[in-house]
């Protein structure tokens, strides 16, 4: 492809694919996002093409493989045009069918639409599924049509407009007050002003400076980066581009981790694609800006998504934090000015720049604007990626979109934020989305990992799983993060394992608030959220497990025993075939009873049972 | 440009060397921080937390370590209130149970206000000051040591465990340690670690250096032995 070096030339391209496509009379867009891939969508996706092939060659049916849709629990997911048909939990089988029925003559495969467990109709396109119906799609709206690895669609759909726009009609020092008038705040957890952060670094002293992109997304539970970077790569580029354009950056450099080997390979492919279309390298569309990107990967440290961590991890030193008494936008990547924004930050910026900062603004609440990727999962019906407007509850995520808990239980908390945010309970479900609500309940929007606990989950026994992640994750450059976190993780363990006494309380109180305000860096500063949020809304379950020596949700295993119900047991012996233990004792058609001597608590038992006669005390 | 600043320390205000970190301008005045990795002349990691002040910044303070914290004009720094105190202790707290074998480090600890421990002793024998590593690496260039792993891995160690040749056995890394110094009675006994508070700060360098550490008679800061012994008096 040669080298665009013009806006006219961009414009000439774009309508060029477009009067390409005109031929094309049906799409079939199949989600090839890791969650997706994990339930066979590359075998779906070989399936479709050999079909395809065989039933509809030539250029009227075109099959293009997207990013995340979103809607993961009910994967792999297929939309096909015209008609906006939404097929899900397809399988290779189904290809033949898909193919010679829809493709061919249009009509619907009712058994591959979604089935809604509550009204039980079928549902024929993603806004008649209550699960998109409430979202509100902006950063993940290309999602669904553009091929990641394809510069082409990305620009078929209107891409890198917003960095024509930039270059030709916005002065450098407007880009950042057009952002700052948008209201948008970083998405990677500390909802720093964006616009603030690009002013000051503008204003830095210092002819080389730079951008980063940190995908470095490492909390349980949590994709959202994942996602838009393998789904829609060159919306990242973009807006990094508008950023660098804004700064006065000639280098960026996006860090992903190495565990999303997805991300790398089409962040690659996209940073190629563009420096072949001369949309990164020198003199960008013939203008005077030059900006090239580079792709670092990260080796799979939680810290390095720490911004000064990730700074020393790019400059080839072991990643650890430093103290950050003078900001990066002044002194950070090779103590050069520098701007650090998460991927959905980045992702968030072409749209801003193209339809303006008050349309932007428009969603939201006065102190957070826009919309939020959250990452749904957890003990929900629907789990999945989920973009709504700020300012929407947490119920509204929960049980209108997230479809409510599985099992007929109760929700009992919401874990946001990742390992640095807290868990919210029931009663405050009706807070909004919104960064500086949240942060006075004690927990944080974050990077906007959001799970889902039922009656089921023991929080002391979450607090203690974050505690154990964090201890795992800490640097340990610093007193309070390494051995302070370790402490608490050994007296939390202690409350687990029954040994808890009654001035622990107090103790992890105190050490809570020392390693919070001690630490050196966000990691070890935010690393007793977990505790103090779940011992500020679940004390009573601390206090159960350390005076009364009981788990009420059945987890601590220490801390329960397994019986069966004399009444409720049939004597059919699957328990007894089940446990390996040889806990189980008694015999066909008569109650079975457990040795609590033997039983190792695995709870095999419970779940073999079908008449819930076993028992957790 | 110019080569002062002026900063106000607990109430005092200091003229103080343009880029000099509040610690060193602390000490060179005479207001003692308790500090544990900080070595004069050697760069400063903010590994130990101990040196942790309050400043305030617009009507609201932040903690943050003062030997990574430079002067700039106008800045305010307090070093004892009850804050800063509570959660020194709380530091030297998880030092000393972590290494109670340590002179040196029961010293700061006594100092800090510690006189009985809420953790289960430990018995390690580092506490990753990085001392050592600094040395070797500032002092030396010869870079025969560094820390190795993460987390609750991490110590010090050669490069793959192999000491390299530019290693010259100088000893200054075990000089500069501050768990070197041996124990009262000799080293404690597993399960009989305890906290005399009877040591006088042993640091090595200390006596010759007078910015290092804790003899200074000027150490209201942190309740220093001495002085806490004649204010009770």
């Amino acid at each position: 492809m040669p080298r665009l070096n013009g806006y006219r030339e961009l414009e000439h391209l774009r309508a060029q694919l477009l009067k390409d496509r005109e031929a094309t009379k049906t799409t079939v867009m199949v989600c090839g996002g890791t969650g997706c891939q994990a339930s066979q969508s590359p075998a779906v996706i070989d399936a479709m093409n050999r079909e395809l092939s065989r039933q509809a060659p030539g250029p009227s049916v075109r099959l293009c493989v997207t990013g995340c849709h979103g809607f993961c629990e009910q994967g792999p997911v297929m939309i096909i045009e015209p008609g906006n048909i939404f097929y899900c939990r397809v399988s290779p089988e189904d290809a033949f069918e898909i193919v010679s029925q829809t493709v061919m003559k249009g009509k619907i495969v009712e058994r591959l639409l979604y089935l809604d467990p509550i009204s039980g109709r079928r549902a024929r396109t993603e806004s008649e599924i209550p699960f998109y119906r409430a979202q509100d799609r902006r950063v993940l709206s290309q999602n669904r049509m553009v091929d990641p690895c394809s510069i082409e669609d990305y620009i078929a759909t209107g891409g890198y407009s917003a960095l024509v726009k930039a270059i030709r009609s916005i002065k450098p020092k407007d880009v950042a007050k057009e952002i700052t008038a948008s209201g948008l705040r970083g998405r990677g957890g500390g909802g720093f002003p964006t616009g603030r952060k690009w002013s000051e670094c503008r204003e830095a002293p210092g002819d080389e400076k730079y951008v980063i992109c940190n995908a470095d997304e490492g909390d349980p539970g949590a994709y959202m980066d994942r996602c838009v970077l393998e789904g829609n790569p060159h919306l990242v580029l973009e807006g990094m581009m508008i950023g660098a354009w804004g700064v006065g950056a000639n280098k960026g450099h996006i860090y992903v981790r190495n565990e999303y080997p997805l991300a790398v390979k089409h962040s690659r492919i996209a940073v190629e694609q563009a420096r072949s279309f001369g949309l990164l390298g020198n003199n960008i569309l013939g203008s005077s800006f030059s900006f090239d990107v580079n792709i670092a990967r990260g080796g799979g440290a939680f810290v390095c998504g720490e911004s000064t961590a990730l700074m020393a991890s790019l400059e080839g030193k072991v990643g650890e934090p430093r103290p950050k008494d003078v900001h990066a936008v002044v002194d950070g990547l090779y103590h050069k000015p520098t701007v650090l924004n998460n991927v959905e930050t980045w992702a968030n910026v072409p749209a801003i720049i193209n339809q303006g900062s008050a349309w932007f603004a428009s969603k939201g609440t006065p102190g957070s604007k826009g919309t939020k990727i959250l990452a749904l999962t957890g003990r929900i019906r629907n789990t999945g990626l989920v973009e709504v407007p700020m300012g929407t509850s947490i119920r509204t995520v929960v049980f209108d979109i997230g479809g409510g808990p599985v099992n007929g239980n109760g929700v009992k908390a919401v874990q946001i934020g990742g390992p640095s945010g807290g868990c919210l309970p029931a009663t405050k479900f009706d807070l909004p989305l919104d960064y500086d609500v949240l942060s006075e309940a004690g927990s944080m929007i974050g990077s906007g990992g959001m799970v889902v606990m039922d009656e089921e989950s023991c929080m002391v026994d979450v607090a203690r799983y974050f505690l154990a992640f964090l201890q795992d994750e800490s640097c340990g450059k610093c007193v309070p993060c390494r051995i302070g976190v370790d402490r608490m993780l050994e007296i939390v363990t202690d409350i687990t394992a029954g040994r808890g006494k009654p001035e622990h309380i107090d103790l992890l109180e105190d050490l809570a608030d020392t390693v919070a305000q001690t630490s050196l860096c966000g990691l070890g500063k935010t690393a007793p959220n977990p505790v103090l949020t779940t011992l500020r809304y679940f004390r009573p379950e601390y206090e159960a497990h350390i005076h009364d020596k009981k788990c009420r949700a059945g987890v601590c295993k220490a801390l329960i025993t397994y019986s069966i119900d004399a009444n409720k047991c049939t004597g059919c012996g699957v328990c007894l075939e089940g446990c390996v233990y040889g806990a189980v004792t008694g015999k066909k058609k008569q109650p079975h009873v457990i040795d609590p001597r033997l039983c190792q608590k695995c709870g095999i038992c419970r779940s073999e049972c079908k008449f819930g006669a076993v028992q957790v005390n | 440009m110019l080569q002062h600043v002026n900063v106000s320390i607990d109430g005092a205000i200091i003229r103080a060397v343009r880029g000099a970190s509040v610690l060193d301008t602390a000490i060179e005045y005479g207001i003692c921080i308790p500090h544990l990795c900080h070595v004069p002349n050697l760069s400063d990691i903010g590994a130990c937390r101990l040196c942790i002040v309050e400043r305030v910044v617009n009507g609201r303070s932040k903690i943050t370590a003062s030997c990574t914290l430079t002067v700039e004009e106008g800045m305010v720094v307090l070093t004892s209130t009850d804050k800063v105190r509570r959660l020194r202790h709380n530091v030297a707290e998880l030092l000393v149970t972590q290494a109670p074998n340590s002179r040196a480090i029961q010293d700061i600890a006594v100092r800090c206000g510690v006189t009985k421990v809420r953790y289960a002793f430990r018995n390690d024998n580092c506490v990753l000051c990085g001392r050592c590593v600094r040395v070797c690496t500032e002092v030396w260039r010869a870079r025969a040591i560094g820390f190795v792993g993460r987390g609750k891995e991490r110590h010090v160690d050669y490069p793959f465990g192999v000491r390299p040749p530019s290693c010259k056995m100088c000893d200054n890394c075990v000089q500069i340690c501050p768990m070197t110094i041996t124990p009262c009675d000799g080293p404690m006994k597993t399960g009989e670690e305890r906290l005399c508070g009877n040591c006088e700060s042993q640091l090595m360098i200390a006596e010759h250096t007078p910015s290092a550490c804790t003899w200074c008679r000027l150490g209201e800061g942190f309740s220093c032995g001495r002085y806490a012994g004649k204010r009770a008096s």
